[in-house]
């Protein structure tokens, strides 16, 4: 896949279904074992989830901009918002042995994906990087194929 | 993206199905339903799962609400039925071992 995926909703949890399933095509459409798609789709509706919440405060009709890419083994994802830039150094997951409600989203997308990376070097908002790497996975699952 | 609930009560206990995907849109319907069983006369409040295939930290965080509410109700809290999609997710939040699962809704009513 040479040209990303690009998708933007607003940022309401209404429209958090649209990207899931967005999402579980274009995965579908690469052959990824439903297991890591779902977990991916998971981390994506996180990420989206975090923006509505801490970015923009509430359900409103401010842009959530994903890009999706999947190439040379790798699944790579971009969120983009315009709302208020989260600090950094306070992204943590809680203490998984509190148990308590809230605070796990950090923590799902931390053990599922590879590479987390959040970025505020702009004029406003934040820009989500996570990266999977699909590559064993996928090779496995071929091998089983030609097998 | 919303959710259907269905409630049966029978005798001391009540079984809340839940039909659709539990995300952060669809969560807060759920609270709704649980918060007010731990309230009642309920001894026993079971949450069927078998009918979702999808749950975020949203829906996992109503979960655990639930189960402080038991706590401080003294009613017993069991999820049932989970799917793999949501057996999955409390793996991943390790949280498998803090609820009382069971693999059908009949199990949870009846040990």
């Amino acid at each position: 896949m040479t040209q990303p995926i690009k998708l933007s909703i607003p940022g309401d949890p209404k429209y958090l279904g649209l990207i899931r399933k967005v999402l579980q095509e274009l995965l579908d459409s690469h052959d990824v074992p439903d297991d890591t798609a779902r977990r991916l789709i998971l981390c994506v509706d996180e990420a989206c989830a975090n923006v509505i919440k801490h970015s923009y405060e509430g359900p409103c009709e401010e842009p959530i901009e994903a890009t999706f890419t999947i190439e040379g083994g790798d699944f790579k994802v971009q969120i983009r918002d315009y709302g208020k830039q989260c600090d950094i150094g306070q992204i943590k997951p809680r203490d998984l042995k509190d148990v308590k409600p809230g605070g796990l989203g950090t923590h799902l997308m931390n053990e599922i994906m590879d590479e987390v990376n959040y970025c505020t070097n702009r004029a406003n908002g934040t820009l989500l990087t996570m990266i999977k790497k699909l590559r064993t996975r996928l090779t496995t699952t071929q091998d089983k194929g030609k097998g | 993206m919303s959710i259907d609930l269905k409630l049966d009560k029978a005798g001391d206990a009540v079984t809340v199905s839940v039909i659709g995907d539990i995300d952060m849109s669809s969560s807060t319907k759920m609270r709704d339903a649980l918060a007010p069983l731990f309230q009642n006369n309920n001894k026993l409040v079971v949450v069927d799962l078998s009918g979702v295939s999808y749950i975020d930290s949203s829906g996992i965080a109503t979960l655990v609400e639930g189960l402080q509410w038991s706590h401080s109700s003294k009613n017993k809290f069991r999820l049932a039925a989970l799917t793999p999609g949501v057996k999955d997710v409390f793996e991943i939040a390790r949280l498998l071992t803090v609820f009382e699962v069971f693999e059908t809704k009949e199990q949870a009513l009846v040990e």
